[in-house]
C-alpha cells in the first residue's frame, strides 16, 4: 500500500469555504493510518493482517455550538456535504446552547513534527519480522501445562494534516512499534497468565523496528514460562493491611486510572457523566488538595522522546507541553483542552486534545502522564519493610465513577520479609482510595529503574475512541494497603 | 446508505478479481449521529460514517488479512493485493477450515428509514423537551441520544453473499439534584419506538428526593439488579466464558464443567443473533448463518459458541459466531438473552425483606478470575436501600466482589420483563435480559459519599 499525496489543496480550499460561510472557527483534520498486527500462537503465525485508514474530519464552532462530522470519501461532492453536515449539526445544537464558547488562545502555526523512527517496521520484510515473532514464541512452548502461548507484534504509521481557519497547517507523521508475550498455564483448576514485557499488549514506544528488537523477548520468554508454572503451585497473600511495593507495570495502571483521568477537564465538567462518569478533582481542589505524599510528582509530558502520547501538536493545534498535575503531592494542574482551559480561565490549553482517528472528534486525553522519580533502588525500597508484597504486572482494573475507589489485581506477587524477597504469591489483589493510596506513598524509586510504557487502548468518549496514551514510572512504595486474594 | 445491490456487488467483483485458493471478504458500513448534553449544553454533536472492508486470501494454506476503509475500487484492489502477498509470505496454517458454503440472505426486517435519516433539528427539539422537564423539576441533565445505521455484508468465493442493513436508536439519561443522580436508557432499531420522556421520568425518579443517601456497612446483601446491571455482567461471562477460544485456553468457568449444574435453576442463558427482541444479525463475519446457541440451560452448563476454526478444533460445526478476519478473541456471543421469569418489578422487591436495588455497574471487571467468574465493579447513579420490599434511601457508592457462579447460583427471583441494552456507539452487540433477585451479593468496599 505506497503512500498517496496529502491532499493539501483539497483541505486549504475546505479552509476558505468555512470562513465564507461565517463560522466562527473551523479546523479540518485528514489522517491516514497504516496498522499492522502479527500474531502466533502455540509455535504458528495465525494472523498477519494490514489495514488501512483514511478520511477527513471537519469541527465547526458556530454561535457558540460544535458541529462535526466526517467521511472517508475524500471527493469534492462528499466533502461539501460534509461540511454542511457539521454546519447544520453545530447550528441545530445553538437552539439550545446559550452560552459562548470561548477558546484559550493559539498561536496558529506552519510547522511539520516527525517521530523518532529508525528503523520504518513498514520496510522491514514480513519474513523477517515473523522470524522473530516465531522465534520467541517458540521459546515460550513448553510442558503440557502451558496452554496458550501468544506472541505479537503492533507497527502503526499515521500521517495527518491539520488546518484551521485560525491559519494553522500542520503536518505530523507518528511511527510506533511494539511487541508482547502472553503465557497461560494450566493445572486442574487452576489458570495462570504472565506477560512480557507488560499485559495490555505488551510494550509500545513511538520509535521503528529497532525497539522491538531491543525488548528481548526471547530472553522474556523463558521468565514468563516459568513464572505461570510457579504461579500455579503459588499460593495467594494473605489478606490484611500491609507495605506494597508496585513495580513499574503496576504503577502504570495506578497513575492512568487513579491520576490520569480524573484529571481530564471534561470529566470534570460532566462531560462524560452518561458514560465514563466525572471527577473528585474538581475546580474548587486545584491548588488546594493535597492529592498524594510529598514525594509524589506526576506530570504530563507530550514532549518526551518515545513516548506514545507524545507529539509535535496536538488536534487543536497547540503544541506539545509538559504540565504538572502534582507537585509535591499537592494538585496543581488539569489535562485540558482550549475550551475547557477557557472555562476555568486557565492563560492556556494544556494541549491534550486529540482523535484516535479521521472519524471522530478530538477530546482531552491523557499524553504521557509520568509519576517522577524519587531516590532508591528497589532493594533500598524494600529495606525496611518487615512483610509486605511487590507486586507486578496488571490483570484487572476497576474504579468508581469519581475516581476514588480502585481495585487492582495483578498477575504476580512476592511476598517483603525482613527487607527481602520471598515466595511468590498468586492472585493479589490490592485495593484503596485515591488520595489516602497516594498520601501513604513512602518511597519512589530511582531514575535508573523508571520505564516508559504505551498503553493503547484508553477508552474514553462516545463513540468509543482508543487513544495511545504513555506512562513513565519507577518503582513505588505504599504502606497501610489492602491486599487481599482475588479467589 | 450504501444499498444492498452496491455492497453486494463491489465486494462480489473484489472477490472475483482477487487470486487465491479461498478469497472472503467482509464489510461493515455504519453511520452515526451522537449528540452528547450536560448541563443545558449540548457539548458534542457529530455525524460519522465509516467503512471496513477486510479481504482474507488464502494461498496454499497461508492466510493474508488486509483492511481497508473505503469503497473505491483502487483502495478495494491495493488491499487485496496487499492480502495475496501477506498469504504468499505467512507461514502455512496447521488448522485451515473450510470457507462457509453456498449462504445467501438479505435481511433489512430491522431497517427504520426514519431513524436513519433523523434530522439534526428534530433531535434538538426533543433534547430541549427534556430539559424543559428536568428544569421544570429543578433537576439538571447530562446523557447522550445516538442514531445511525448499519450495513453488513460477506461474500467469499465458495457462494457466500450475505447482506443485513439495520437502524439502531439508544439514549442515556443522567438526572441530578442536589447530592443525588438518576439513570435510565433504552435501545430500539427504530427511534419512535424509543420513549425518551419515559426514560426521563424513570431517571427523575431516581434522583428526586429529599432523602439523604444513606453508607452501608460492607458486607452479603440481597440485591435486585434491574436489567442493564444484569446485562453487564452477562456480556462479561459471554466475553470470558461463552467463547471456545477461553473454553481450549482453560480459563472459562465452563472448561471441563459442561453438564455440571453451575447456577440456579431459574438462569438459562443463550445467544441467538435471530431473536426479534435482538439488534439483528442473521449471520456471523465469515457468512456462516447464527445458531440460537444454549450456553446455560436451568442452570447447568450447556453449550459455547464456535467459528469455523474452533468449530473444526473441537470437532463441530460453526454455530455462527465467527468475529471479524485479524480478531484474537476467537468466536463470541454479541446477541445474549436470558431467559425471564414471572416476577413483576414490584413482586421482586416485595420478596426483599433487605437488599440493594442497583439500575446499572460502573466499570465491571471479570478478568480476576476469569475461571471461577470472579468479578468486581462498582455501583452508580439510583442504587437504593430496600426494606421490608420498599424503597427507603439511597446508598451510597459501593464495590463488589463475587463470583457470579456462586451469585447466580443463588437467585431469589427472576423479572418477568426483559430490557434490550446496547450502547451502539460503543460496540457491536447487545444483551435482552430481566431483572434478578439474588440473594447473596458480596459487598467488599465503598467510595466516599
Amino acid at each position: 500500500m505506497a503512500d498517496r499525496s496529502v491532499p493539501r489543496d483539497l483541505i486549504e480550499s475546505l479552509i476558505r469555504d468555512l470562513k465564507r460561510r461565517g463560522v466562527d472557527y473551523a479546523d479540518v483534520r485528514w489522517e491516514r493510518l497504516l496498522h499492522e498486527h502479527l500474531l502466533a500462537e502455540q509455535g504458528c503465525v495465525t494472523t498477519v493482517s494490514l489495514s488501512e485508514s483514511a478520511g477527513i474530519g471537519i469541527r465547526v464552532l458556530l454561535k457558540g455550538s460544535w458541529g462535526f462530522a466526517s467521511t472517508p470519501h475524500v471527493t469534492k461532492a462528499r466533502l461539501a456535504r460534509t461540511v454542511a453536515d457539521a454546519i447544520d449539526l453545530a447550528r441545530a445544537s445553538a437552539a439550545v446552547n446559550k452560552q459562548p464558547r470561548p477558546l484559550a488562545p493559539v498561536e496558529p502555526v506552519k510547522a511539520r513534527h516527525r517521530s523518532p523512527c529508525a528503523v520504518d517496521p513498514f520496510d522491514v520484510p514480513l519474513s523477517k519480522k515473523l522470524d522473530y515473532l516465531l522465534w520467541a514464541n517458540q521459546a515460550l512452548l513448553g510442558p503440557d501445562a502451558i496452554r496458550r502461548a501468544s506472541s505479537h507484534m503492533d507497527f502503526f504509521k499515521r500521517r495527518k494534516l491539520f488546518c484551521s481557519t485560525d491559519g494553522a497547517q500542520i503536518e505530523q507523521v507518528i511511527v510506533e512499534s511494539g511487541a508482547g508475550l502472553e503465557v497461560v498455564a494450566q493445572s486442574g483448576g487452576e489458570v495462570q497468565t504472565r506477560s512480557f514485557p507488560n499485559s495490555h499488549h505488551g510494550a509500545l514506544a513511538q520509535a521503528g523496528f529497532e525497539y522491538v528488537k531491543r525488548l528481548d523477548l526471547v530472553g522474556g520468554a523463558s521468565t514468563a514460562r516459568e513464572e505461570a508454572l510457579h504461579l500455579l503451585r503459588a499460593k495467594p497473600p494473605r489478606a490484611g493491611q500491609t507495605t506494597v511495593i508496585l513495580h513499574p507495570t503496576q504503577v502504570v495502571m495506578q497513575l492512568h486510572e487513579s491520576c490520569g483521568h480524573p484529571a481530564e477537564l471534561d470529566r470534570v465538567l460532566g462531560q462524560e457523566l452518561s458514560y465514563a462518569g466525572g471527577s473528585f478533582l474538581i475546580p474548587e481542589a486545584l491548588n488546594r488538595l493535597q492529592y498524594g505524599s510529598r514525594l509524589v510528582n506526576i506530570i504530563a509530558d507530550a514532549t518526551v522522546a518515545s513516548g506514545v502520547g507524545s507529539f509535535g501538536f496536538d488536534d487543536e493545534g497547540v503544541p506539545a507541553r509538559r504540565v504538572e498535575l502534582v507537585r509535591d503531592g499537592r494538585f496543581v494542574g488539569y489535562l485540558s483542552s482550549r475550551e475547557s482551559a477557557a472555562r476555568l480561565k486557565l492563560p492556556s490549553s494544556g494541549g491534550m486534545m486529540r482523535a484516535d482517528g479521521w472519524s471522530v472528534p478530538p477530546l482531552i486525553r491523557m499524553t504521557n502522564v509520568n509519576l517522577e522519580p524519587g531516590e532508591g533502588t528497589l532493594e533500598e525500597l524494600m529495606r525496611n519493610v518487615k512483610r509486605g508484597y511487590l507486586l507486578s504486572t496488571n490483570k484487572s482494573w476497576s474504579i468508581d465513577d469519581r475516581r476514588l475507589n480502585f481495585q487492582f489485581t495483578t498477575e504476580i506477587g512476592w511476598e517483603i520479609l525482613e527487607g527481602r524477597l520471598g515466595a511468590i504469591v498468586k492472585n493479589p489483589l490490592y485495593t484503596g482510595m485515591t488520595p489516602q493510596f497516594w498520601g501513604r506513598c513512602t518511597g519512589v524509586g530511582r531514575r535508573e529503574d523508571w520505564q516508559l510504557w504505551g498503553v493503547p487502548n484508553c477508552a474514553k468518549g462516545e463513540p468509543m475512541q482508543l487513544m495511545h496514551v504513555g506512562h513513565g514510572a519507577p518503582y513505588a512504595r505504599f504502606d497501610h494497603v489492602s491486599v487481599a486474594a482475588a479467589t | 446508505m450504501i444499498g444492498e445491490n452496491k455492497l453486494l456487488t463491489t465486494l462480489a467483483g473484489l472477490v472475483k478479481r482477487t487470486k487465491g485458493d479461498g478469497v472472503s471478504v467482509c464489510a461493515h458500513a455504519k453511520t452515526r449521529r451522537v449528540s452528547r448534553f450536560a448541563y443545558e449544553a449540548i457539548h458534542q454533536d457529530l455525524r460519522q460514517e465509516s467503512m471496513g472492508v477486510t479481504v482474507k486470501v488464502i494461498h496454499n494454506r497461508r492466510i493474508g488479512i488486509a483492511g481497508a476503509e473505503t469503497l473505491e475500487a483502487a483502495s478495494l484492489n491495493r488491499c487485496a493485493r496487499a492480502a495475496a502477498t501477506i498469504a504468499r509470505h505467512a507461514p502455512q496454517q496447521r488448522d485451515l477450515p473450510a470457507l462457509p458454503q453456498r449462504f445467501r440472505t438479505r435481511d433489512r426486517a430491522d431497517y427504520a428509514p426514519a431513524t436513519a435519516r433523523l434530522p439534526a433539528t428534530e433531535c434538538v427539539a426533543a433534547l430541549k423537551a427534556l430539559l424543559r422537564i428536568c428544569q421544570g423539576a429543578g433537576a439538571a441533565l447530562a446523557g447522550s441520544l445516538v442514531t445511525g445505521e448499519d450495513e453488513f455484508a460477506v461474500v467469499n468465493c465458495a457462494g457466500v453473499a450475505c447482506y443485513a442493513a439495520s437502524t439502531v436508536a439508544s439514549a442515556k439519561l443522567v438526572t441530578m439534584y442536589r447530592r443525588l443522580s438518576g439513570y435510565a436508557s433504552g435501545t430500539h432499531h427504530d427511534i419512535a419506538q424509543l420513549d425518551l420522556e419515559a426514560l426521563l421520568k424513570r431517571s427523575l425518579a431516581q434522583s428526586l428526593s429529599q432523602v439523604e443517601p444513606v453508607t452501608l456497612p460492607l458486607g452479603t446483601y440481597e440485591v435486585i439488579l434491574e436489567p442493564e446491571a444484569v446485562a453487564e455482567l452477562v456480556s462479561w461471562l459471554g466475553y470470558t466464558a461463552f467463547g471456545a477460544k477461553a473454553v481450549e485456553e482453560r480459563s472459562s468457568c465452563l472448561a471441563g464443567r459442561l453438564g455440571d449444574q453451575l447456577m440456579d435453576r431459574r438462569i438459562t442463558i443463550y445467544d441467538d443473533g435471530n431473536d426479534p427482541e435482538m439488534l439483528r444479525m442473521p449471520f456471523d463475519f465469515e457468512g456462516t448463518p447464527k445458531q440460537r446457541v444454549t450456553l446455560i440451560d436451568s442452570g447447568r452448563a450447556a453449550g459455547i459458541v464456535y467459528d469455523t476454526l474452533y468449530g473444526m478444533r473441537f470437532g463441530r460445526p460453526s454455530t455462527g459466531h465467527g468475529m471479524p478476519p485479524g480478531e484474537t478473541e476467537g468466536p463470541l456471543p454479541l446477541h445474549l438473552g436470558m431467559a425471564p421469569g414471572a416476577a413483576t418489578m414490584e413482586e421482586l422487591l416485595r420478596a426483599c425483606p433487605r437488599g440493594v436495588l442497583i439500575p446499572r455497574f460502573h466499570y465491571v471487571n471479570g478478568l480476576l478470575n476469569p475461571r471461577e467468574a470472579v468479578m468486581t465493579g462498582l455501583t452508580r447513579e439510583g442504587a437504593w436501600l430496600i426494606e421490608e420490599g420498599r424503597l427507603t434511601r439511597p446508598v451510597t457508592t459501593m464495590r463488589f466482589t463475587q463470583s457470579m457462579l456462586e451469585a447466580f447460583s443463588h437467585v431469589a427471583g427472576v423479572g418477568k420483563t426483559r430490557g434490550l441494552i446496547a450502547d451502539p456507539s460503543q460496540e457491536l452487540g447487545c444483551a435482552v435480559v430481566p431483572a434478578l433477585h439474588l440473594k447473596k451479593f458480596a459487598f467488599t468496599g465503598r467510595s466516599e459519599p
